[in-house]
C-alpha cells in the first residue's frame, strides 16, 4: 500500500457486500484504500463480468463478479487487465501497480553492453497461497541483436522464462512487450522479434501443497531456467540459458473473518453480515 | 444461459476439495461460490478503452464517482467476491 502511495496509485477494491459489512472489513482490518460497495451488482452487470455460471436462485453466491482486476492510466484508459482461469488466484499487488505506471516492460538505459546478459529477479517478498508474484526476466541486448518471442523453428531457441515442474508450483499466462515481424530472406518465413533490450514476466503461484519450514518460517522455492538465443543480420549466437532458484516466504491464504474476532477491535461481525446478504437475497 | 462449469478436482477429505491446480478449500469446485467455467469468460471492457464511470458507495457511506475520485491520477480496480466470505 506504501508504494502505491508512493507512486500516486489510487486503489479500489469493489464487490456487492453491504455498505455496512465493508465499513466493519475496512474498520477491522484498518483499510487505507477506498471500498466500493456494489450490492445490486449494478457495476459489475455495467461491466459485464457477472458470473453468469452460477444460477440466479443460488443466493448469496449469484452476483459475484469473474474476479479480476483492471489498471487505468493516468487519462483514464485501461493500460492492462489481470483475469485468471482459476478464481483461487489473484493478481500481486506489484504487477498491477507497474502496470498501472506503464512501467511493466521498461528497462533502466544503460551502457551498451557486448553480449546478452540477463537478470532475473522475483518480484516481491512472499506467495501467500494463490495470490501470483512474477519471474521478471530482464535481457540487455547488444545493439544490432535481436531476441526471438514463440513460435520458432526447429533449432531456434526463443526467449522464455521456464519453472521447473512442482506439484506445488502453478504458472499463469506469460506477459511480453510488442514484438515486430521479421522475414527470413532464405526460407521466407517470418518470425516475431523482439527488438532492443526486453523484459519478461511469468506469473506463478503456490497452491499450499509444496510448502517447507525452513528455519520456522515457510517457504516454497521457484526454481527454473532462461533460456534465449541471439541474433544479428547475418548469423545467430548459440543457445544460452542461466538458471534461477528464489526460495520465498510462503502461507496460507487469510481466511475471511466469520468468526467473532478474536484478537480484533471492533470485530467484522462475518457471520451476521453473511447472514444479512443470504436473507436479503432470497427475499428480492 | 447454462455454462459449462470446470468440476475437474477430487476429495481429499472432509471440506478439502482440490480443483485441477491443486488448490485445496472446503467447498468442490463447480459448486457455490467455485464455478467456473470451462471455456473463456467475459473479461469487460478491452485493453485501450476508457475505464467505464463507477459509481458506488464507500466504506464511510460516502458516494464516490471513480473518475472524479481518482483526479488523473492512474488507479488499479479489483472486482473480489465478497470481502464477507
Amino acid at each position: 500500500m506504501a508504494a502505491y502511495q508512493a507512486a500516486g496509485v489510487k486503489l479500489y477494491a469493489l464487490s456487492y457486500d453491504e455498505p455496512d459489512a465493508i465499513a466493519d472489513y475496512a474498520t477491522a482490518n484498518g483499510v487505507t484504500y477506498t471500498m466500493l460497495s456494489d450490492p445490486d451488482s449494478a457495476v459489475i452487470n455495467d461491466f459485464g463480468i457477472l458470473n453468469t455460471s452460477i444460477p440466479p436462485d443460488d443466493h448469496p453466491w449469484y452476483g459475484i463478479p469473474f474476479p479480476g482486476a483492471y489498471a487505468i492510466g493516468a487519462d483514464g484508459t485501461i493500460t492492462a487487465k489481470f483475469f485468471e482461469h482459476n478464481f483461487a488466484v489473484r493478481s500481486g499487488p506489484e504487477q498491477m501497480l507497474a502496470a498501472a505506471l506503464g512501467q511493466a516492460f521498461e528497462v533502466e538505459a544503460a551502457a551498451p553492453v557486448e553480449q546478452v546478459s540477463v537478470e532475473i529477479s522475483f518480484e516481491g517478498d512472499k506467495l501467500p497461497m494463490g495470490v501470483t508474484r512474477e519471474i521478471v526476466a530482464t535481457f540487455r541486448v547488444p545493439s544490432g541483436q535481436h531476441l526471438y518471442a514463440e513460435p520458432v523453428p526447429v533449432g531456434l531457441v526463443a526467449a522464455t522464462i521456464q519453472i521447473t515442474d512442482s506439484p506445488g508450483i502453478l504458472t499463469y499466462t506469460a506477459l511480453a512487450p510488442a514484438t515486430s515481424p521479421l522475414t527470413l530472406a532464405g526460407s521466407g518465413d517470418t518470425l516475431q522479434v523482439y527488438e532492443g533490450d526486453v523484459v519478461l514476466r511469468l506469473p506463478v503461484a503456490q497452491n499450499a501443497r509444496a510448502m517447507e519450514k525452513v528455519d520456522g518460517v515457510r517457504t516454497v522455492t521457484v526454481s527454473g531456467t532462461v533460456c534465449w538465443q541471439a541474433c544479428d543480420e547475418n548469423e545467430c549466437g548459440l543457445p544460452a540459458s542461466q538458471d534461477f532458484s528464489f526460495q520465498v516466504e510462503a502461507g496460507f491464504p487469510v481466511l475471511p473473518d466469520m468468526g467473532p474476532g478474536e484478537g480484533r477491535v471492533p470485530a467484522m461481525n462475518g457471520a451476521a453480515h453473511f447472514k444479512k446478504m443470504v436473507d436479503r437475497r432470497k427475499q428480492s | 444461459m447454462n455454462i459449462e462449469v470446470d468440476t475437474r478436482g477430487s476429495e481429499l477429505g472432509p471440506s478439502q476439495f482440490e480443483d485441477a491446480d491443486g488448490y485445496i478449500m472446503p467447498i468442490a469446485p463447480g459448486t457455490g461460490p467455485r464455478r467456473i467455467p470451462l471455456s473463456d469468460f467475459p473479461t469487460g471492457p478491452e485493453v485501450g478503452a476508457l475505464l467505464p464511470d463507477v459509481v458506488a458507495v464507500d466504506q464511510h457511506g460516502q458516494t464516490v464517482d471513480l473518475h472524479a475520485h481518482r483526479g488523473g491520477q492512474p488507479a488499479v480496480l479489483v472486482f473480489h467476491r465478497s470481502a464477507v466470505w
